[in-house]
């Protein structure tokens, strides 16, 4: 073997053992969750975290965490607001790129600082005049509120998108105005189909997000029969005196699952489309 | 009709058309902007000057509370913790962008890859304190791992109480939660390079670690450049992960974790407020001064970097200064 | 076409901006019935309302109180009460009140000033008129000027859970009445059984530690006023008294135990769901808690004859005493209409008095005349000691020095957490710290006008 190809062996090797450990320290801490997940009640109270549970096929938790939780109408509202915020956000997001990338303008400037700014801002010490804000708008327990509140755009997102105008060339552009094209129509018809890796991210990284927050859906979609979402539904079994573990992990795991999957779909997507959707010059 | 076809050509004619887009582009963005964050952060501003509680009458103090929040001694010694977060979120960023690189190219099983490390950001925040504080039990989870590899239980430290590392232990899982999001994001933008320069890099000859500095990293500088920024941020504002874990005792209380204790527990929102507003300051400061070094270094956009520009200037003279003569 | 999609968008968005009305007018709806005022099961049996009831105890939401809702409904039809159930309650509970329309009937929060009271809440009745059929002292929480705006939902007493078994393994064979008699007790049941802990702090859940608090006024000293001349008013309560009483003599006892090692190993990860089988089954020796868990530690394994309940081990001049409170009060929205008033102060009166809550929670029932839970009756000839009202003009004072001295009494658990802090891995001593806190409260009371 020459050294240059037993050389390329060893990168190689030490690649995937890199990426090896990686997955594996991924998992690890959820481990607990899965264990306790497949514990009956009274196994959960006697014995500890470590301890493997009697038998792996107890659904018994998954069964309860379902129904009492009401999940089936907390999958049916977390998919309406997901589909919603992600159209809206991924539409408005990559619009203000455009014009923020592609046009020079006094205001161009001052926008961009005005979003990085803006994620700058911590939540958490503006919760209580977000709050009135939305009592005065009437939007409390009201499902289109929320989702609007939600596709308040987020920084990375907007940045995304404006990183892939960067390396579209103007060329593109250009030979489209001259054809006649207006800018609405080089956005939609040209370029925005250009962005899909960008798309497929933003909806990946912003979904996730939407779809795992609890603290907002908490606060604002209080009707917990009718508003409840996948994250808030978890909240049935805290309580004040402790929380049930042994639901929430079967919960959490309930939660993940559609999440990978629909994961695992979208990376068969960013696949097709990094063949496919290169610019030729 | 006729109105109608000049209305129509001249919606569409260059000037016109380019206002109209600009502004029906940025309209809802920007209102949702101001709506959603502008104006609570301005009221912010105003409960500032206020001694008060959530509920009842408020008294103007003016500056007091910002005084106060230079004056006691726990507001900035909670801000150095936020050095192991920012520690925390380079490592972060670093892994990210490898794990990025190594997977946007083929790589057997990537997809499996993929999906294990971004495990972590799929669950949901209810169980994250959960899972780490068995994680970090004594005999549990990491000491068994440990154990595994060798380590005796008597050496291995109590991993949250131990004040000496309590902080790391919080902090790397911050880490841990965070670094799938970020490998997504880099493997998002890695997806916009123009395939043809890697094609280009082969036929120079270029190995895998010279394409990743010379064609990839150039190309995804925005996107780093913020992940950069926002970690910064992110770590001066920390906030979920201590409180999620222990609460922001024995010592791991964040800057963030304290405000959120005057607050809700003292009923100082006043106080509370004029501290956010001063991390604010702090972090607009830390911002610019980023700004400052990526325009130097790296250029905005498509412009060079401030320091080519130089270069180049002075190369210029030296050339016009060495003809002339 | 595009365009026409992007323009019918903005536009759709714009519209739902002003669109909706959800809000309701709020004003105070006046009333001039109280809740004495009503016969349950006579008087309104045909009135129509459809109450929200915002409860902390999502626990039990679709259990325990389904089943209320079902035998009310068999005295007053056409009441239709609906739960909610808060996780973070304390938290949550304060931003919906600022809005004014919340809903009909929630736990009155701690974080409303006695002089806000009326704004928020309806008047359930007089005094002096209530105390007829209620301990008056129970009322005392939520009233301001004689009137009454939160009966409670039941009474705690303040003690020690322990495992009988455990103790009796250990040799004890008196409970302990003084702090050092308590500590020398730990020390057995650390020598001679193999718990986890003689006694279990569950410091990671928080609330576990605010529970420390609670000890520190009657049950210390034996003193009804102590809440309001000894703490609010008095001049350094945190002080050594010399005599193993007071604030001090309990804090002393906290840290004594986690500083001898006489509990669990590591404070941060302590598991309360498993620490409730461990008590059950004799892994852990006692923990400081109110009686209401009592039930809970029982039902937790199979032990429940091995739970037993003492009063903190305090002795004031040769009496022992515990503290004794209301727990969480039922309020109701003055903003709500007339006849939602009525059907909640109905619902509440059955709630108080025939709902059997209080008993099935381990707790004491405010009705005169009920008698004692059974888990509880080895506190009898142990004298109660429940907090008299502050005077009147003063009923937020000890809310505004505790708040502004950041103390968080029976709010936070800051005191007890630091303790725990300190003892483990820091440098105070408890005298160190005890010459802070009244140093911080003295400064509190100062800025609130009470000089020395």
């Amino acid at each position: 073997m020459s050294k240059a190809k037993s050389k390329r062996i060893v990168i190689s090797i030490l690649k995937y053992i890199t990426l090896v450990f990686g997955a594996f320290v991924s998992v690890l801490p959820i481990v607990v969750c899965v264990i306790t997940a497949f514990k009956t009640p009274e196994e959960y109270a006697s014995t500890n975290v470590m301890t493997l549970p009697e038998s792996w096929a107890y659904f018994e938790n998954f069964i309860q965490a379902w129904s009492q939780a009401n999940m089936g109408i907390a999958f049916r509202n977390s998919i309406i607001i997901l589909v919603c915020v992600l159209t809206g956000s991924i539409l408005t997001g990559s619009m203000l790129a455009y014009v923020l990338s592609r046009f020079k303008f006094r205001g161009n400037g001052l926008v961009r600082n005005m979003f990085l700014f803006a994620s700058l801002l911590p939540g958490i010490a503006m919760q209580v005049s977000v709050y009135q804000i939305m009592y005065s708008l009437g939007w409390i327990n009201f499902l289109p509120g929320y989702i609007i509140m939600m596709c308040g755009t987020d920084i990375i997102s907007i940045y995304i998108f404006i990183q892939f105008f960067e390396n579209i060339p103007d060329s593109l552009d250009e030979s489209a105005i001259m054809d006649g094209c207006t800018y609405f129509g080089v956005f939609f018809r040209i370029l925005f189909p250009l962005l899909k890796p960008a798309i497929v991210t933003v909806m990946i990284l912003k979904g996730v997000g939407v779809y795992n927050e609890y603290y907002t859906a908490n606060l604002y979609l209080q009707d917990k029969n009718r508003l409840v979402t996948v994250a808030t539904s978890l909240f049935k079994f805290t309580g004040p005196l402790g929380n049930q573990y042994n639901y929430i992990c079967a919960g959490v795991i309930i939660t993940m699952i559609p999440a990978l999957i629909v994961f695992i779909l979208c990376q068969k997507q960013i696949y097709g489309g990094l063949a496919a959707g290169a610019v030729k010059g | 009709m006729n109105e109608k076809k000049n209305f129509k050509s001249w919606i569409q004619s260059g000037k016109v058309n380019r206002k109209l887009c600009i502004f029906v582009f940025m309209l809802i963005p920007v209102t949702l902007l101001v709506v959603f964050t502008y104006i609570p952060f301005f009221k912010m501003i105003g409960f500032s000057f206020y001694d008060m509680k959530y509920i009842g009458d408020r008294e103007f103090i003016g500056l007091q509370n910002y005084m106060e929040v230079f004056t006691r001694k726990d507001c900035f010694q909670a801000l150095k913790l936020s050095l192991y977060y920012i520690v925390a979120s380079f490592i972060q960023l670093a892994l990210a962008l490898y794990f990025a690189s190594v997977l946007s190219f083929k790589v057997k099983g990537s997809g499996v890859f993929k999906g294990l490390m971004f495990f972590p950001y799929l669950v949901c925040g209810i169980a994250v304190g959960f899972i780490f504080k068995f994680f970090y039990t004594r005999g549990f989870v990491l000491d068994t791992v440990l154990q595994w590899c060798g380590f005796n239980l008597d050496q291995l430290p109590y991993w949250l109480k131990d004040t000496s590392i309590n902080n790391i232990s919080v902090a790397a899982t911050s880490i841990w939660r965070y670094m799938g999001q970020g490998m997504v994001m880099f493997i998002g933008a890695i997806m916009s390079v123009d395939a043809s320069l890697y094609e280009a890099g082969d036929i120079d000859g270029a190995n895998s670690f010279q394409k990743f500095i010379y064609i990839i990293l150039p190309n995804i500088k925005t996107i780093i450049v913020l992940n950069m920024i926002l970690s910064i941020t992110g770590s001066l504002s920390v906030f979920e992960p201590p409180y999620v874990i222990t609460g922001g005792d024995f010592g791991t209380g964040t800057y963030f974790v304290i405000m959120n204790k005057l607050a809700h527990e003292s009923q100082k929102v006043g106080l509370a407020s004029a501290m956010a507003v001063v991390l604010l300051i702090l972090i607009m400061i830390a911002t610019l001064i980023q700004k400052g070094i990526e325009k130097y270094y790296f250029g905005v956009g498509d412009a060079e970097p401030l320091r080519e520009i130089r270069k180049r200037k002075k190369r210029l003279e030296l050339e016009a200064r060495g003809g002339a003569r | 076409m595009k365009r026409m999609l992007a323009a019918s968008l903005a536009a759709v968005m714009l519209t739902s901006l002003s669109a909706c009305g959800q809000k309701k007018a709020v004003e105070k709806q006046e009333m001039d019935v109280t809740i004495d005022q009503i016969a349950l099961g006579e008087d309104y049996t045909d009135i129509e309302a459809d109450l929200k009831f915002l409860t902390h105890k999502t626990d039990v939401v679709d259990t325990t109180f389904k089943g209320y809702i079902e035998e009310f409904q068999k005295l007053y039809p056409k009441v239709n009460i609906e739960y909610e159930g808060i996780t973070d309650y304390a938290n949550d509970i304060t931003t919906r009140l600022t809005t004014g329309d919340w809903g009909d009937i929630c736990m009155v929060p701690t974080t409303v000033d006695k002089d806000e009271l009326g704004n928020y809440f309806t008047k359930l009745g007089d005094k002096g008129t209530l105390a007829k059929s209620y301990e008056e002292n129970m009322l005392n929480n939520f009233t301001y000027q004689d009137t009454v705006y939160g009966i409670p939902s039941m009474a705690n007493v303040q003690g020690i859970i322990y495992n009988k078994a455990v103790f009796e393994k250990a040799g004890i064979t008196e409970l302990p009445k003084t702090p050092d008699e308590f500590l020398d007790d730990l020390q057995k049941i650390k020598d001679k059984t193999d718990v986890e802990a003689p006694l279990y702090t569950n410091f990671a859940a928080g609330w576990t530690m605010t529970a420390w608090d609670a000890y520190i006024d009657g049950g210390a000293t034996g003193d009804p006023d102590f809440a309001n001349t000894g703490l609010a008013k008095g001049k350094d309560p945190f002080a050594d008294r010399g005599d193993e009483t007071g604030p001090y003599a309990v804090y002393n006892t906290l840290y004594e135990a986690v500083k001898r090692g006489l509990t669990e190993e590591d404070p941060t990860t302590t598991d309360w769901e498993g620490s409730k089988g461990k008590l059950n089954n004799g892994e852990i020796g006692c923990m400081a808690l109110g009686s209401w868990s009592v039930v809970q530690i029982q039902q937790a394994g199979e032990h429940a004859d091995d739970i037993g309940y003492m009063t903190f081990p305090i002795t004031v001049n040769g009496k022992q005493y515990a503290s004794a409170g209301p727990d969480y009060n039922y309020g109701i929205n003055c903003n709500s209409s007339k006849d939602n008033q009525i059907a909640a102060m109905c619902y509440i009166k059955w709630l108080v008095e025939k709902s059997g809550f209080a008993q099935g929670e381990g707790g004491l029932s405010v009705v005169i005349g009920d008698e004692y839970p059974e888990a509880l009756k080895a506190l009898d000839g142990i004298e109660l000691v429940v907090n008299n009202p502050a005077e009147a003009g003063e009923e937020n004072l000890f809310n505004d020095i505790n708040n502004d001295s950041e103390l968080g009494i029976n709010v936070s658990g800051a005191v007890p957490t630091q303790i725990v802090e300190e003892a483990v891995s820091g440098s105070k001593t408890i005298e160190e710290m005890s010459a802070e806190w009244n140093e911080k409260w003295t400064a509190a009371q100062e800025s609130n006008g009470v000089t020395h």
